[in-house]
Order: structure tokens, then C-alpha cells, then sequence
């Protein structure tokens, strides 16, 4: 079986292979004491929970984990794994990176392609195999679901682990909207184009113009403000992690751009991706207070 | 350089102070080139292809020189103020973003140089998660381009990578991402020629590529000589000022002629018997930037337990990641030089596997990490480092504090926190 690590990864690649078991997970309320030994501070928090885990054995059953190199933390950490498997002091999968480039040049779009043919190559996956994966996909797409009633709250800024704070949002009586890090990490690129001959090209082409994590290229004062419209939202919250080394640059930006847009915000940095430094009720009275 | 806590580095070479001495005087030219005259120039990472700038007669403002010299200039602090007012987090990375913050504060009463004109383009490599949106926001301010260089990912894992990287480099840092820079350093090429009308001669490069080996080869040559030695004839100080600042204008006359003029110092030095210190007893290994705001924390043990700091990577490095056979290939040994510059310094198997060596190339005893609290990049690969060199036998010491930033630093405190650590270990 096969896992992945982070955004930006050929998914229907993985499909395609008829082993893809889905991203790793992670438990980040417990304490690591193997992990820190090896990973300095400003690592992520899952990548504590992960490296913890591989070194517990917890995905000994697995055959390969493909992380990708759109995020620091996840292509850090697999020359970690890498480097901890030679000195025999993790077994376990076979740790693989992807290779992705974002940069809007025909180099950086070459890369990804050729990253996703090797990836296909690696594990003996057909043209053909990925082509039915694509058109599976395209079939099986559905519309958006419609917005659940209530105001709405746009999430934005660092992934939360899980439905946590969204549920701190639903709490004081908002409909959250806004990815998990877990639901970023399993969704497939989209719009890939099917029939092209060349699944590998298209794929390669489409990832690297969808760029949605840490590392892509656009505006993301724009991009909150319209993913605030898209929802109708009456409120935003702007929550950053202490280790968050790359989306908190954009902090001033989207929070300038949503009070231009007349969005009331709570921006919130250097916080705990626990959630459990106050957070609840610095977004209930906020809430309370917009609501008001 | 926050706070300079005013104890002072010891200077025993006489090419220090003509080091010095230019890298002031090129200060003011680069200043007469690019404010009063209106050169065309280009703000650039340290870890990015200079040479091409060189071969061009582009000048070029190194963001680390840059920072550096915002720093000198006691603007560090009032600076990281702005980054605060204008609603960055503090604990944003402080290495990359003194220039930015400069822009951003936007006083040219009180800026350097009255702040910078409009630069050609921003270069830099995207070896972390911050990178891209510093330049990028820079860029944005001041209202030109941001051209990002790839940091692609490195399969050939050779822990021995630097004992044949001058003749291997092909296969040691792959084909591919050394085609892939060369691909990109072309594009670049073609945005300088474009924007500047200078043109980019590659005989030039060819040229250039040997004059940086011969420098390199003497800077390598002084550091083999001074690894041997008993006494360490020169302190880590000035081994980074006597590599770094012809490193900054590598190839050029000054640069190869100052490099020999170090060669034959070092030489001397040991010949003569003489150290840094005068009763060398511990040898210290330093990882890490070098802390820029107490130079004289390197010598603070010196006359108390005979510690000496006698590596730091910036001397060694000139050897396994500068010196290149050039095969007839100036582009790809070029990108070769330039593709994994940060990722051996940083990234396992390859940073731990050549401070392992290192450490016993050198004699060392102990080794003292900087570990900084708010970047990633700077910290990683420290714990990998540090478990490989105390299975060597070399006693580690992890220190909390940030190069450039010195609210978190208490001379007194550190100096004291390494000789505390040095007794425990049995080495006073």
C-alpha cells in the first residue's frame, strides 16, 4: 500500500496504482518523545505525529509514502526519514519525494511533468491506467454542496489539524467554512483534461497551475476576500500557527484586503495548532460581537 | 547585531584589515554605481549565481550583505519594528526580511544609502517555506520583478558527497537538477540582456570559473594547512572575513589576490608556530551563521580554559562546493556550485555527514550549534547533526539564540553556558 504526505501530489497517479491507502494521519494531543530527538522546533506539529509514528511502527504495513515538495515541512521531513532509515533507526516504508515546481516558467512546468512520469514509472502504472483513473474522476465530480444555513464564518489562513476550530466557529452559532489541513491533503487536483493522449502531461500541467499550498504564486489578499464572497461570509477568521513559516507573510495582505471588502475579522498569529491556547473564546466573543 | 555588545574580535592577520578595508571601499562604489549613477543592479540571495551578474558587470546587493550592513548601521531594531507596525508576526524570519523591512519603512532620511532605487529584478533560490514571499512582497514594493529560482528535490544521497564533488559533481548533485538550473540561469540570462542590454559572453564565465578555483584552491589549501596545525594559527573570525569577502567578488583580481595573500599568512603563521590563542588546550567546532552581534564570543574562553573556536563552515566549504573541474561545461559546473549550496549546509545525510568528517579532519573536541528560535531553515538538520557527531565521540552543545537578532543574547550568560558545558564534559 501507498500513502502521501502533504498538497500538490498526483493523486490519480497514486489511484491509478490500486494501492493508494490515502494521506497519513496524525494525533497531535499526545506528547513525542522519539520524534523530539530528531526534529527541531519549527517543524509542524504533524510532522512530530508522523515521524513518531513511523518510528513506532505504525505504518510498517505500508509500501511507500510519496511526500511532496510543495511544503518545507514535508520535504524536510522525508530527507529526515531518509537519513534516520540509514542509520537503522527507522524501518518502515520506502519514503518517496515528488517533485513539484511552481514557478510560472516552461522549467518549473517540465519538472512536474517529468515528476509525474517518474512517479508512474516507479510504481508500473500505465498511461492507460491513468487515463481511466482521469476519466473515473471526471465522472464522479460533483457540484459544490449548497450553504448550510446561518451566517456565515470564513476559516482562513494556517490548515487547522481538524474540524476543531470550525466547530469552535459552529459553536458560537456561525457556519464555518474553510479546509482542514486533512481535507487539503486529500483532495485530488481538479480539471485535469481527460483524452489528451499524454495523462501524465496533463496532469503535470494542471498541478502545476493549481499551486494550492503553501508555496503557490498569487495574490492571497484577493483570494481570501474572494473565498469570503464565494460563501456570503459576515465574518472572517485569520488563524495562524507559531510554526508557520510561509502563509503568515500574506497576514497583513488579507487582513487589509477583507477590511477593504468590509469583512469583520479576527486575525489571530504565533497560536497553537492544538487550539488549545484560548482560542474558543477569543471566537466567541468576536462572533458574538458581529452577530450583535 | 541588534544590540553590539561591544566586545571586539582580535585581529592577528594584516590581510584582515585590508579585507575590511575593501569591502568598505566597495560599499562606497557600489553606492556611487547604483544610487548616484543609476546603474542597473539586482537585489540577490547569497545562495544564487552570482557569476552571472559578474560576467555582465551588473552589480549586485547580496540581501545577507545587505541585512549585514543595515545592521552595522544600528537600524536592526528599528526595523523590526516596522515589520511589527505594518502587522507581521515577530517572530517572522529575520534573516531574509531586514531589506524588505527597509523598504517598507520607506525614510530615506534614515535609511542606508536613503534606501534603494529600483533594482532590475530580486533572484533567489526557493529553499524554504518563507523565501518566495519575502522577495516576492519586496519585489511588489518596490515595484519590479521577482525572478525565483527552483530548490529542487535531491535524490543522489551521498553522505561522502564532499570528498569528490570538485571532479563528480555530475553525478553527486544529478543530471537533472544541474539541467534544470542551467535552464533557468539561460532564462535569467535572458531577462538581464533584456532589461539591462548587457550582454552575457559564456568565454567570460569559462574564465571566470577558473580564477574562482584558483582563489577557492587557495583558500582550501590555507585550511587543510590550518586543520593540521597545532595551534589553530588564525581565529574563526577572521578565517570567515578572509574567505567571505573575496567570497562576495569571487573571481576577480582583488578576490584571488587576497585569497593568496590569506594562503601565505596562514602559512606563515603556522610556520612560525604562532595561534590564535596562546594556550590552545580545547578545539570547538562552530554550527551555524556566525553571531554578528558578539564576534568577541568566539574568544571569550580563550585565556580562561584555552577553548579556541577552530571551524566554522564558511573557510571549509570553499573547498567541496566552490572548486569545480569546468569539463568545458562553465554553465553546468556553474549550477553544480550553486544547486545545492544550502541543501548540504542544512539538509541530512549531507550537512551531518561532512561536520562528522569535518570534526575529524579538524581534531575537534566539542561542538557548539546555533539553534535559531524562529527559523526553520536555520535550524534544520542541527538534531541529526548533533546525534551523528556524539556517536563520533564529539560532545554537542545546542545554544537558543538568533544570529541577527541579539535581544536574546547575554554575552556573559553564553560564555558561561560553553564553559559550564565543557567542564561537564570533562574537556577543562
Amino acid at each position: 500500500m501507498i500513502a502521501s504526505v502533504g498538497t500538490d501530489l498526483p493523486l490519480q497517479v497514486l489511484r491509478a496504482t490500486g494501492r493508494y491507502a490515502g494521506p497519513l494521519t496524525w494525533d497531535i494531543d499526545r506528547a513525542f518523545p522519539l520524534a523530539g530527538q530528531w526534529l527541531e522546533s519549527k517543524f509542524a506539529t504533524w510532522a512530530f505525529s508522523i515521524l513518531e509514528d513511523w518510528a513506532q511502527g505504525r505504518f510498517d504495513a505500508l509500501d511507500a509514502v510519496v511526500f511532496t515538495r510543495s511544503d518545507d515541512n514535508a520535504q524536510r521531513l522525508y530527507y529526515y526519514v531518509c537519513e534516520l532509515r540509514r542509520r537503522g533507526l527507522l524501518r518502515g516504508p520506502e519514503p518517496i519525494l515528488f517533485d513539484v515546481g511552481f514557478i510560472g516558467r516552461a522549467t518549473s512546468a517540465a519538472r512536474t511533468v517529468a515528476s509525474v512520469r517518474a512517479l508512474a514509472s516507479r510504481f508500473g502504472v500505465s498511461d492507460a491506467a491513468i487515463e481511466a483513473e482521469l476519466v473515473r474522476a471526471d465522472a464522479a465530480s460533483v457540484p459544490a454542496p449548497a450553504p448550510a444555513a446561518g451566517p456565515a464564518c470564513l476559516l482562513a489562513g494556517t490548515p487547522p489539524p481538524d474540524e476543531r476550530v470550525s466547530a469552535m466557529i459552529a459553536a458560537a452559532g456561525f457556519q464555518p467554512h474553510g479546509d482542514t489541513l486533512e481535507q487539503l491533503w486529500a483532495r485530488e487536483c481538479p480539471g485535469v483534461a481527460v483524452g489528451t493522449g499524454d495523462p501524465c502531461a496533463a496532469i503535470g500541467h494542471r498541478l502545476h497551475e493549481w499551486q494550492p499550498g503553501p508555496r503557490g504564486f498569487f495574490n492571497r489578499g484577493a483570494a481570501v476576500v474572494q473565498a469570503a464572497r464565494a460563501v456570503s461570509a459576515k465574518a472572517a477568521v485569520l488563524w495562524f500557527v507559531e510554526e508557520d513559516e510561509a502563509l503568515v507573510w500574506h497576514l497583513p495582505a488579507q487582513r487589509r484586503a477583507l477590511a477593504e471588502a468590509g469583512i469583520p475579522t479576527l486575525a489571530l498569529s504565533r497560536r497553537s495548532w492544538r487550539a488549545d491556547d484560548g482560542l474558543d473564546a477569543e471566537i466567541t466573543a468576536f462572533l458574538k460581537e458581529v452577530a450583535a | 547585531m541588534t544590540t553590539p555588545t561591544g566586545q571586539r574580535m582580535r585581529q592577528t592577520l594584516a590581510c584582515t584589515a585590508a579585507a575590511n578595508a575593501y569591502q568598505k571601499q566597495f560599499g562606497i562604489d557600489l553606492k556611487r554605481r547604483v544610487v548616484d549613477e543609476g546603474e542597473p543592479f539586482a537585489i540577490v540571495q547569497a545562495d544564487t549565481p552570482h557569476e552571472i551578474f559578474h560576467v555582465m558587470d551588473i552589480p549586485i546587493i547580496t540581501n545577507q550583505w545587505w541585512s549585514a550592513y543595515i545592521s552595522a548601521k544600528q537600524l536592526s531594531g528599528r526595523y523590526f519594528e516596522v515589520m511589527a507596525e505594518h502587522g507581521y508576526p515577530e517572530n517572522s524570519c529575520k534573516y531574509c526580511s531586514l531589506g524588505l523591512a527597509c523598504t517598507l519603512a520607506n525614510d530615506p532620511k534614515t535609511a542606508p544609502w536613503g534606501g534603494l532605487p529600483t533594482p532590475t529584478v530580486l533572484v533567489a533560490r526557493l529553499t524554504c517555506d518563507c523565501i518566495q514571499h519575502v522577495f516576492g512582497q519586496w519585489a511588489e514594493a518596490m515595484g519590479t520583478e521577482f525572478f525565483a529560482m527552483e530548490a529542487p528535490a535531491w535524490e543522489h544521497k551521498d553522505p561522502r558527497w564532499f570528498a569528490h564533488s570538485n571532479r563528480d559533481w555530475d553525478e553527486i548533485y544529478q543530471p537533472d537538477r544541474i539541467a534544470l538550473m542551467v535552464s533557468e540561469m539561460r532564462d535569467l540570462i535572458t531577462l538581464l540582456e533584456k532589461r539591462t542590454g548587457r550582454r552575457f559572453d559564456e568565454a567570460k564565465l569559462h574564465h571566470l570559473m577558473e580564477r574562482i578555483n584558483e582563489q577557492e584552491g587557495y583558500i582550501w589549501e590555507a585550511n587543510q594547512a590550518l586543520a593540521k596545525a597545532r595551534p589553530c594559527p588564525v581565529s574563526i573570525g577572521e578565517q570567515m572575513s578572509n574567505t567571505m569577502i573575496p567570497q562576495w567578488h569571487r573571481g576577480s583580481d582583488w578576490a584571488v589576490n587576497h585569497a593568496r595573500r590569506f594562503r601565505d599568512e596562514v602559512l606563515d603563521r603556522i610556520a612560525q608556530g604562532q595561534g590564535a590563542a596562546d594556550d590552545e588546550r580545547i578545539r570547538l567546532m562552530w554550527i551555524g551563521a556566525g553571531v554578528w552581534h558578539d564576534p568577541g564570543f568566539y574568544q571569550a574562553l580563550e585565556e580562561r580554559m584555552g577553548a579556541v573556536f577552530v571551524w566554522s563552515m564558511y573557510m571549509p566549504f570553499a573547498g567541496p562546493q566552490y572548486i569545480r573541474e569546468l569539463k568545458d561545461r562553465p554553465m553546468e559546473a556553474l549550477a553544480s556550485r550553486i544547486c545545492s549550496m544550502n541543501e548540504v549546509l542544512h539538509l541530512p545525510p549531507w550537512m551531518n555527514g561532512w561536520m562528522e568528517s569535518e570534526a575529524e579532519r579538524c581534531g575537534l573536541d566539542a561542538a557548539v550549534v546555533l539553534l535559531p528560535p524562529d527559523n526553520r531553515l536555520s535550524q534544520s538538520g542541527t538534531r541529526l547533526t548533533a546525534l551523528s557527531l556524539e556517536q563520533a565521540g564529539i560532545p554537542v552543545l545546542m545554544i537558543d539564540a538568533d544570529m541577527v537578532d541579539a535581544k536574546n543574547w547575554d554575552h556573559d550568560r553564553m560564555v558561561t553556558l560553553v564553559g559550564n558545558f565543557l567542564t561537564e564534559k570533562g574537556l577543562a
